[in-house]
């Protein structure tokens, strides 16, 4: 166990956090801007489309998010290519980032989903009887509430979309996972113990801090809710890992 | 560029090693579950330091991803059993532990804190009032956690644990790191032999999702059993 060596390698750990954090923040941003279209098509039940969307969510439920890197990363200048688009080779970050955003899309929406419907049909026909718009409904009535069902699930969320961007080094990203095998090749295969244990330790400083940062959310958005005099549903927002 | 025939045969190829898959989450499955339930007592023990220790040691595995803890035990866990070997004079030879066992390992330890987590949940879930009429009818120590606690809470535990069993087959798809062959792998393997890496993960997909869709039926099917078992 050498320390001093950790210690030496952490700033080369630090300068690739920015690639993690990058595909993170792209993936939970456009996700979740996805998993609302998505939600709302399943919840509406829009005959093909609901079926074709299904489809879709137990697809990427079912398979290891490896293989969907990889589906991407060979199969999306393919896709483009029938469209038009000859791109023979789109960047790792590019395909890592778009699958992510996909997988993400998927498994955000099958928490709002529960959520919506969580809600019960009473707010929906008293807020239609005080003559509130649809939006004005989701905005006033409807969203407030689905707030403290969905943050949990959408906190789980982004637990899991940090711990699979580890992934992204097996099709050639060099975020932490990949400058990782990079320096266990280095150090010629002496080192590799303290460099790992290195990535665990970022790894696991990144998830509390996220942790904290989603918690102290929730508690805020439990706090507003108090004050208002709504009192939480305790209601699981289904999909569970 | 796409080929459809190459796609059957890569399918063909790797449903060979579909049972081997299967096997090892299996193993992983039970070893995870009874690691987890003895965490749980542990915990329930609430003995002082134990369950700091135990608390610090859960968030680590949960906080860090399975890659991460994949490459850790496998380049740490040779060393530390040689060493562990060394106390008792026990000549150990690093390079020879099987990756299998390492694979095993690894994801035995990760998943163990989801299953105590599980296990919990189902003990929590279990009315206290049970214990006391079991015992008030003069039912042993055992007779009651046999015929009264064990039965509910597996039922409470089996949706949750199966679905762990769903994840670990997803997660074995890391395996390939350390060589073992699973559907995953096996796919990488096809691709790389005919040159077509999208056929072969379009079919490993195939056989994912189908091991998927079926369990998650069998799994409703049996829930519903034993639910109508109890009503």
């Amino acid at each position: 166990m050498d320390v001093q060596y950790m210690l030496e390698i952490l700033p080369q750990f630090l300068s690739v956090i920015p690639i993690t954090i990058l595909i993170v923040v792209l993936a939970a941003v456009f996700g979740f801007l996805l998993s609302i279209p998505i939600a709302a098509a399943r919840i509406r039940r829009i005959p093909v489309l609901s079926q074709l969307l299904g489809a879709y969510i137990s697809f990427t439920r079912s398979t290891p998010i490896l293989l969907q890197l990889f589906l991407f990363f060979f199969g999306l200048p393919v896709l483009l290519q029938l469209i038009g688009f000859d791109i023979r080779n789109i960047g790792p970050i590019t395909a890592a980032t778009v699958c992510l955003i996909f997988f993400n899309g998927a498994y955000m929406s099958e928490v709002l989903r529960p959520a919506y419907l969580a809600i019960d049909k009473g707010q929906h026909e008293a807020a239609e009887s005080l003559g509130y718009t649809p939006v004005q409904k989701m905005k006033r009535i409807i969203i407030p509430q689905m707030g403290p069902i969905a943050l949990p699930g959408l906190g789980n969320a982004i637990i899991h979309l940090i711990h699979d961007s580890s992934l992204v080094f097996a099709i050639g990203v060099v975020d932490i996972m990949g400058m990782a095998t990079i320096m266990s090749g280095d150090t010629f295969g002496m080192k590799q113990v303290e460099v790992f244990l290195t990535v665990a330790l970022i790894y696991w400083g990144i998830s509390m801090i996220s942790e904290q940062i989603i918690r102290r959310l929730e508690r805020r958005k439990k706090r507003v809710l108090r004050r208002t005099g709504y009192e939480m549903k305790k209601k699981e927002a289904g999909y569970s890992v | 560029m796409f080929d459809i025939i190459v796609v059957f045969e890569s399918f063909v190829e790797i449903l060979k090693v579909v049972p081997k898959t299967l096997l090892l989450a299996l193993i992983i499955l039970v070893l995870s579950f009874t690691l987890g339930a003895t965490i749980t007592y542990i915990q329930s023990l609430n003995i002082p330091v134990v369950r700091q220790v135990i608390g610090v040691l859960q968030s680590f595995l949960r906080g860090t991803p399975n890659v991460v803890l994949l490459y850790l035990v496998y380049y740490s866990l040779p060393l530390v059993l040689a060493w562990f070997l060394g106390l008792f004079n026990v000549t150990f030879d690093p390079t020879s532990l099987n990756s299998t066992a390492i694979v095993i390992v690894t994801f035995s330890i990760c998943y163990s804190v989801f299953q105590s987590e599980i296990i919990r949940g189902a003990l929590h879930s279990l009315d206290k009032d049970q214990i006391e009429a079991a015992q008030s009818l003069g039912y042993s120590t055992t007779q009651v956690l046999r015929k009264v606690i064990i039965p509910q809470v597996m039922m409470e535990a089996l949706p949750d644990t199966m679905n762990a069993f769903l994840i670990i087959i997803k997660a074995l798809s890391l395996a390939f790191l350390v060589t073992v062959v699973d559907i995953f792998a096996q796919a990488r393997l096809v691709g790389a032999q005919s040159f077509s890496y999208l056929e072969a993960f379009v079919a490993a997909a195939l056989v994912y999702w189908g091991i998927c869709v079926l369990l998650t039926y069998v799994i409703d099917k049996l829930e519903n059993r034993m639910r109508r078992g109890y009503a």
